[in-house]
Parts: C-alpha cells; sequence; structure tokens
C-alpha cells in the first residue's frame, strides 16, 4: 500500500495527508500510530522505532505517545461523554477526573459530559473523541478522515479544535479528502497510489 | 454438478468463519457427548434385566423347597396346566469353592438338567455332559479371576475344568450376591454329590401363557401341600429383588440423564440464537439484495445441519464409548448384559433430535428476522442505540459488567443455561454425598441405632442396662411373600414393642404401630400390593406359615425400595419359630462402638456398627459414584464451553469497542479485566440460580422420580455449594483468559475498520 514513504514531523506541527480513498493515508496512520506493522522499513516516532517494538512495548507506546481520533468516533455506548473521555486514562490506572473535566470544560462540551454517546450530535461525539485521545497527553494526535461523518459547519469546529491542539511538543496528523482543511494545516502531504508527494 | 453447488457453498461459508464454526461444533459435540453418556447409561440399565431375561430364557415361575424325591415333585408339576417346559434341579447350598483369585464356603451347586437352561453362557461353551467340566456364573469369574479353561475346586468333587461362563438375572451378581453359585451337569451326578440321591429342591416353569400366571400360582400352590420351605419367585418378583438391590440408585441415574439431556437441549437452543443474533446484519444485507425468506432460512438450516451432523456423531460416539466401560460394569454386577448394537438405535434418535434442534434454534431466529424490512433488521443488528445509563464504575471490569447488561436477553440466556448446568452438577453432587452416607450412615434410612450385636432376644435387658448403651432391643428380619401376590417379596422388620426408637421411618399417612396385630407398611410396597391403611397384609413367611396383619400407616423408607413392613415381633416368631434376631443398641451421645465393645465381649459378641448399605452394595456404589463423576466432568465442560462461546460471542460483537481499548494502550490482562466483567455477570446471574434452581426444583423432582416412595434428601448441602460456585468462578476466569488470548492476537486496525 505504502511504497518508499520518508516524512519527518516536527513538533508542535499540524500536517495534513491528502488523497483519494484507498490511497494509503489510512495505513500511514495506522503504522505511526503503532496499530500495523510494515512489511519492510523503519517507522520512528519521537525517537522510537515503532517498527522493532514487540506487542507489549507497542501496547505502552500506544498508551503514552499517540492519541487517535476516528471518522466513526468509536465511542463506546455504555460510557457516559466522560467517561470516554477519561477511559484511556483509567486504562493506565493513572486516571485523572481533574483532567478529563478541564479537557471537557475546554472543548466546550460540560452539556455533553454526562450524556450517553447516541444522544450527542456528531460533533459532539467527534469532540468527546478528540477530548479522549488528549487525555494521556500524548506526543502525536492521528485523527483518519475525523470530518468525514460531520457537516460543514460541525467539521470546522472540530477542525478548529484539532488545531489548536497541535501546540508545543504534540504534533498532528490529519488523513482528509477534504481540500478545506489543507487551509489550516502547516504543511500538506499529498498520498497518490502510496507514495508522498509534497 | 447442480445438486452439489449448495454444498460446495454452505462449506465455504463454513471455511470463511473458521473459528466460530468449530466453536459451534465444538459445542454440539460437547452436548452431543453429555447426551450420548447419559442416553447410553440409561438404555443400557433400563433394558439390560429384559435383555438378560430373554438371552437367558429366565422361567416364568421358579420355586424353592426342601428337597424331595424326583417323582413325588414330577407328579404335583404333572398336575399343573398352563406349563409350556419345566426344569427339575438340585441346588446344593454350603459347597467349598476355591480358585487361585478367592474362595468361599457358601458356595452354590445347581445341577443341571437336559433342557430349558435359565440362563446365558456369555463366553466359552454350555454344559456338555461331560465330566470334570462346570459353568460358572459372570461375577464370580471377574471377582475370582477365572476364565474358560481355567480349574475350580468344587466341593469334595475336586478340581474342575471352567467349560463356559453363563449369566442367569435372577439375582444380582457375586459378591453383591452373598453366594457365588456354579452349574453342573445332572447327567453325570459327580460322586461328590451322590449322597444327595435323586432328589430336587427347585422348580423352573415356563409358562405356555404368561398372561395367566395367576392362575398357575395357585394352582401350584394347591399342589404344594407338604413342601416345606416352600417360596415362589416369578420374573416379575425377580426384578423387584433386583430393583431393591439396585433400583433406587438406578432410578436416580435414570432421572438425572433425563434432567442432563433437558440441561443439552436448552444449551444448544441458546447458543445457536445466539449466533443468528450475531450475524443479523448479513441476514439484513442478504435480505436487502433480494435473498427471499425462505431462502435465507434454507441457507441458514443448511449450514447448521452441516456443522451439526458430524459434530453430533462424534459427540454421541464418544458419549457412548465413555459410558460403555461404567455402564458394562453396573450391568455386570447387576447380572444383566449389555445393550450391543442396540444402543445405536436411541443414539440415532438423539442424532435426529440434535440436528433437529440445531437447525430449528438456528433457522428459526433467521426467519423472524427476515419477515422484516432489511432496514429494520440491520438497525437491530445496531448496538449503539441500546445502551443505557449503568452506575457501575467505569474502569475495565465495569466496563464489561456494562458490556453484559447492554445485551441482557443474551446475558440471561447465557446465564440461565449455566445455571442449569450448574444445578445439574450441583443435583450430582448431592447424589454422590446421599449415597456416600447410604453408605455410611444409617440414620439416613431412618435406624437410629447405631450397631447390632448377634445375641438371644432374653439379652437385650442386659445390653441395655450396659454403659453407654441408651436402649437395647430384638430386631427381627423376616422376609417372604404376599399371600395375595405370590410374586411379590415382602420384608417384615420387628421389634417387641415400639419399633419408633430405634427405627423412625417418616410416616406418610395413617398411624404407627400400636399392637401385635398392626403394620406400618413402606410406601413400595404399599404401592405393589395396592394396601392403604385399613387393609390387610398377609404374609407367607419361608416357615410356610402365614403371619396375618391390619396396615395402619404408610411409611416412606428407602430400605429395600420400600418394600417392607414394620410390625410387632410377636406374629412372626409365632409364624416363624426359626427366626433369629440380632440387638439393636442405641448407643448414648458421645459413645462409639469401640467404648462398648469390652462389656459386649463379656456377653459374648462383637458389635457390628450399622451401615445403610450393606458391605457388599459398596462395590456397586463406588462404580456408581465413578459414573457420577464422569458426568460432572463432561458437565463442567459445558460450562466451560457455554461461558467461552458467550464471551467469544460478545467479543466478536464488540470488536471495534476492543479494538479501541487496544489502539489506546489495553493491554491483554485489561481486556481480560473487561471480558470478566462479561463472565462476571453471568456467573453471578448463574450462580445463585442454578443453587436455587437445583434445591427448589432440581433436588425435589429427581427425588420424587426416582423413589417416590422416599424422602431423599438431594438438596446440595454448602461444601457442594461452595465448591460448585468455586468451580463456577474458576471456569469463567480460564474461559476469559483463553478469549483474551484469542482477542490479542487480532490486529487493532483491523477491528477498528468496523463502525
Amino acid at each position: 500500500m505504502l511504497d518508499g514513504v520518508d516524512v519527518n514531523i516536527e513538533p508542535g506541527e499540524m500536517v495534513v495527508l491528502l488523497g483519494r480513498s484507498g490511497s494509503g493515508k489510512s495505513t500511514l496512520l495506522n503504522l505511526l500510530g503503532g496499530i500495523d506493522r510494515p512489511d519492510a522499513g523503519t517507522v520512528e516516532v519521537v525517537g522510537m522505532r515503532v517498527h522493532d517494538l514487540t506487542e507489549r512495548q507497542l501496547t505502552h507506546f500506544r498508551r503514552r505517545h499517540v492519541g487517535f481520533v476516528f471518522q466513526f468516533f468509536h465511542l463506546i455506548p455504555e460510557l457516559t461523554g466522560e467517561e470516554n473521555v477519561l477511559m484511556p486514562a483509567r486504562l493506565t490506572g493513572g486516571a485523572s477526573v481533574e483532567r478529563g473535566r478541564e479537557l471537557v470544560e475546554r472543548l466546550g462540551l460540560n452539556g455533553a459530559a454526562e450524556r450517553l454517546p447516541h444522544t450527542l450530535s456528531g460533533g459532539e461525539q467527534q469532540r468527546i473523541a478528540i477530548a479522549r485521545a488528549l487525555v494521556n497527553e500524548p506526543d502525536l494526535i492521528l485523527a483518519d478522515e475525523p470530518t468525514g461523518n460531520l457537516d460543514r459547519t460541525a467539521g470546522a469546529a472540530v477542525l478548529d479544535t484539532l488545531r489548536g491542539v497541535a501546540t508545543g511538543a504534540r504534533s498532528v496528523i490529519l488523513a482528509t479528502h477534504d481540500r478545506e482543511a489543507a487551509g489550516m494545516a502547516d504543511r500538506v502531504i499529498t498520498v497518490e497510489d502510496g507514495r508522498l508527494r509534497g | 454438478m447442480r445438486a452439489t453447488a449448495p454444498l460446495v457453498g454452505a462449506l465455504a461459508r463454513l471455511r470463511a468463519r473458521r473459528g466460530r464454526t468449530l466453536l459451534a461444533a465444538a459445542g454440539i459435540a460437547a452436548s452431543g457427548t453429555m447426551i450420548g453418556t447419559a442416553t447410553a447409561l440409561s438404555f443400557g440399565l433400563a433394558t439390560g434385566f429384559d435383555r438378560a431375561v430373554e438371552r437367558s430364557d429366565l422361567p416364568d415361575v421358579v420355586a424353592r423347597f426342601e428337597a424331595r424325591t424326583r417323582e413325588d415333585v414330577e407328579d404335583r408339576v404333572g398336575a399343573l396346566a398352563n406349563v409350556e417346559a419345566r426344569s427339575l434341579r438340585l441346588e446344593i447350598e454350603g459347597i467349598g469353592l476355591a480358585a487361585p483369585g478367592g474362595s468361599s464356603r457358601e458356595g452354590v451347586v445347581q445341577l443341571v438338567p437336559a433342557g430349558r437352561r435359565g440362563y446365558a453362557v456369555v463366553e466359552g461353551t454350555d454344559l456338555r455332559g461331560e465330566p470334570g467340566e462346570v459353568l460358572i456364573e459372570r461375577g464370580v469369574a471377574r471377582e475370582w479371576d477365572l476364565s474358560v479353561g481355567d480349574s475350580l475346586a468344587v466341593g469334595q468333587l475336586g478340581r474342575v475344568r471352567v467349560a463356559g461362563i453363563a449369566v442367569s438375572p435372577d439375582d444380582v451378581a457375586f459378591p453383591l450376591a452373598a453366594s457365588p453359585r456354579v452349574y453342573l451337569p445332572e447327567q453325570l451326578l459327580p460322586s461328590g454329590f451322590r449322597d444327595r440321591g435323586r432328589s430336587v429342591n427347585l422348580v423352573m416353569l415356563w409358562a405356555r401363557d404368561p398372561g395367566r400366571l395367576d392362575e398357575l400360582l395357585v394352582q401350584a400352590r394347591s399342589q404344594s401341600f407338604g413342601l416345606e420351605n416352600l417360596r415362589f419367585t416369578t420374573r416379575e418378583g425377580v426384578r423387584a429383588l433386583v430393583d431393591q438391590a439396585a433400583g433406587i440408585v438406578i432410578a436416580l441415574l435414570i432421572a438425572f440423564s433425563l434432567v442432563a439431556l433437558a440441561t443439552a437441549g436448552v444449551m444448544l437452543g441458546a447458543s445457536a440464537r445466539a449466533d443468528v443474533q450475531r450475524r443479523l446484519e448479513t441476514i439484513g444485507v442478504m435480505r436487502a439484495v433480494g435473498f427471499t425468506r425462505a431462502g435465507l432460512a434454507a441457507r441458514y438450516a443448511g449450514d447448521a445441519a452441516l456443522v451439526a451432523v458430524p459434530a453430533a456423531v462424534a459427540g454421541l460416539g464418544a458419549g457412548a464409548l465413555l459410558a460403555s466401560g461404567p455402564s458394562a460394569r453396573l450391568l455386570e454386577i447387576l447380572n444383566e448384559l449389555p445393550p450391543g448394537a442396540a444402543v445405536i438405535a436411541p443414539l440415532a434418535g438423539c442424532l435426529v433430535a440434535i440436528v433437529l434442534l440445531v437447525v430449528i434454534a438456528t433457522t428459526w431466529p433467521a426467519w423472524r428476522a427476515a419477515s422484516q424490512p432489511p432496514a429494520q433488521i440491520l438497525r437491530g443488528a445496531e448496538l449503539r442505540h441500546t445502551a443505557r445509563r449503568s452506575r457501575t464504575p467505569a474502569g475495565p471490569f465495569g466496563l464489561g459488567l456494562r458490556l453484559a447488561l447492554a445485551r441482557r436477553g443474551r446475558t440471561l440466556a447465557t446465564a440461565g443455561v449455566v445455571a442449569a448446568a450448574t444445578a445439574v452438577v450441583l443435583l450430582m453432587l448431592a447424589v454422590a454425598s446421599y449415597l456416600g452416607r447410604l453408605q455410611d450412615d444409617p440414620g439416613v434410612i431412618g435406624k437410629r441405632y447405631e450397631v447390632t450385636a448377634a445375641l438371644p432376644a432374653s439379652s437385650a435387658a442386659a445390653v441395655a442396662a450396659l454403659p453407654g448403651v441408651a436402649a437395647a432391643a430384638p430386631r427381627y428380619v423376616a422376609d417372604g411373600i404376599d399371600s395375595f401376590a405370590l410374586g411379590q417379596p415382602v420384608r417384615l422388620i420387628a421389634f417387641p414393642g415400639d419399633h419408633v426408637p430405634f427405627e423412625d421411618p417418616p410416616l406418610a399417612e395413617g398411624r404407627r404401630v400400636a399392637n401385635d396385630r398392626e403394620a406400618e407398611v413402606g410406601q413400595g410396597l404399599a404401592e405393589a400390593l395396592g394396601v392403604r391403611p385399613g387393609g390387610t397384609l398377609a404374609v407367607q413367611l419361608s416357615s410356610g406359615a402365614e403371619a396375618r396383619f391390619r396396615v395402619v400407616g404408610i411409611v416412606r423408607t428407602v430400605d429395600r425400595e420400600g418394600r417392607v413392613a414394620y410390625v410387632r415381633s410377636a406374629r412372626v416368631v409365632a409364624g416363624d419359630s426359626g427366626v433369629e434376631p440380632e440387638i439393636a443398641i442405641r448407643l448414648e451421645e458421645g459413645v462409639g462402638a469401640a467404648d462398648v465393645r469390652p462389656a459386649l465381649a463379656e456377653l459374648g459378641a462383637e458389635p457390628r456398627p450399622v451401615g445403610a448399605a450393606t458391605p457388599r452394595n459398596q462395590a456397586f456404589l463406588g462404580v456408581l459414584a465413578g459414573v457420577l463423576r464422569l458426568v460432572a466432568l463432561v458437565n463442567g465442560l459445558i460450562c466451560l464451553y457455554v461461558l467461552t462461546q458467550a464471551l467469544v460471542v460478545m467479543a466478536a460483537e464488540r470488536r471495534s469497542t476492543i479494538a479501541l481499548l487496544r489502539a489506546t494502550g489495553a493491554r491483554r490482562g485489561t481486556i481480560a479485566l473487561v471480558l470478566a466483567g462479561i463472565a462476571g455477570v453471568v456467573v453471578a446471574l448463574a450462580a445463585p440460580l442454578g443453587v436455587l434452581g437445583e434445591r427448589l426444583l432440581l433436588g425435589p423432582t429427581t427425588a420424587r422420580l426416582a423413589a417416590g416412595y422416599a424422602d431423599l434428601p438431594l438438596g446440595a448441602g454448602v461444601p457442594e455449594i461452595v465448591a460448585v460456585v468455586a468451580g463456577l468462578a474458576l471456569l469463567a476466569g480460564g474461559a476469559t483468559a483463553w478469549v483474551a488470548r484469542r482477542v490479542e492476537s487480532e490486529p487493532v486496525a483491523a477491528g477498528l475498520r468496523e463502525r
């Protein structure tokens, strides 16, 4: 799917991967996030050689260094908004209610905190997913078509949120086929047939 | 080519979901094993007697009496009508038998004339009238490790060659029966027995019309004047005797098998329903692309049958194989014959039932689901709108609880099946515990005395006065037959006064005996004879005399399947002066048999501890305990399968949730905690349901089915409940660990591709 990809992303940078469906954007995100393995080559993220990590080390890597945002949100329907946000922190045993509440407040989700996902709008669900991705304070946020399932207004709000997240040491890589998203990026990389251009 | 196309398609579909198919097949095979075990055991035991009767050509009536000349007996038998064939024999008791593997001074030698035998030769050859040959019973062969061709020392006759091994279901096998029995040819009356002359003491009669057996018996009694110690036994009487030795445990086993069959049925149905529920989305898509409702149902039915047939065949075969050893041993003990190929018929019936059950259970939900518009079916497969708020903690275990509660119907069905299996395991443990107590605790059958002593009745007062003895009384046991229904054996248990201080079977109806003319009759005997309080019990004692009693009460007792009667001893002693009592001794609290041993020794007796079962029965009970353990093991596997299947189904259904957890850093341990939450809900529901089900439903029902004539305490006790609940938790832990490991092998990205 990917061939000869060589990309370097700086801390605090927001990079948009632009390309059609099946071009290899999601595969690249999966490799960077350590939820898939390359057949050949190397993947290095925050100084770690991800391709060499064992399953256990990969789990630790994902827990500490990566946050995911998906097109279909992947919120757990049995958990409230706030519980979904806190879920990754609970896995580490260091659940911080304050940190979760702070994120909920910062992202304007107070009204969604106590509600179950199916009662929330698509935009609210995606912003809950972004808060969840941030709760463990990762170095890298990987967002795969985060606006693909949202209307234009909600999509714009989500992109604004992601833009605000890319600060300090944290980078955001956003895969999309939405050319409007490219306008918010520090850098745009086009993916075509598994190769990068730009 | 056209006919094989659907088969090829079905095989391809099953291959595509190989893991799930194998798991479903494993479940069907496990249930098949359970049903196969239960069926093979039940069929073997339920039909063993009839099979042995047919093969051995057991006579309709056997009469035993003090030896008379052959001519005298010939004259009497010749006057009987409705006799198709007869065999007059001499049966000699108290003969010394010795083989390298064992010996007895209580051997019984039956001299067999030409003609019908009344036994079946199961190994070697029948007696051919040649000198120096003997036929031995199968129980003797097994107990003393004798084979055809070995030699056996028979009394003064010396060593003879074992020509064959025979089975006759007229009694249970040695050593459950007190005496080892062998057969010698009468034509060549061995010199060692010549001093007995040409007398006979046993007549076998085969009736021309067995339906008119009662008339034959009445006639036989009228011809028996002058015969001493005359005892008639009919085929039904033999059945009753065999049942007395083992009836209650066989009935328990058959009752248990029925329960096991019902449990397996529930489990198979629930598992199949869960499978279709998981595939609702596929059903919706198929309907959307144009599959008809019938076509879709047929497709599911075909797939289900393709999995069910081989799995059920394998399971039933394994079950029958597992049961064959213990079943054959039980049948040997009862002097019955194994079913052989005949068991294939009920197993084939089970195969049809299992396949039908799986096909119907799989097709019916698909058929129902397919009746709705495709969009609605697809919404039904979607879980997102079914979630409800929950107060459980939101950690991994709490999440598992919430996932289980989101699928209430499935969780309840799974818990119901595990509860049923748990209840069956508990029942089995309760039965095993009961059997254990039956071996050791006389109180189980209402006996309130702990030891007996072989002393004359006149010693009772002296024994009662011994230190540590609370009460003592002579206890008489007299075996006879009912005077009206001649085939029915009756055991009279008699004390000079009130029997309740020594034996206290619960009174089901009427009142206790108050004088010498009254009797309390066991429920089993009351049912067999059709007597109720106010009726008459007339017993022909072994002396030939008759003792009559007015029935005043019906008692519930397991002793000899309730075919006993409690009376005062006066009429028993008057009717049979030869009946010898033993002294029943109730000890004071805290006093053991060893404490009274010295004092009893001074009176000339050894204390004999009282058990509920005779020592000879203990081997039988041991075999039965083995059978119960086997069924317990199969049941435990069923529990494990149901729990595993439930977790696999849930993990597949919540694939994206689990993938998300893993993407956000959940280790295998965390996933296991989520799964443990799901299993925890199932176990938390199943354990109390199982305990209540056993105590309130299965236990009492089985007790009623097994022995309507007695109160069987088949409610599980605290130790059994603790053991079973702990076992259930362990099984849940095992299933959780296995499924967590399986889930981890799937790529995270694959799970995240699902919505």
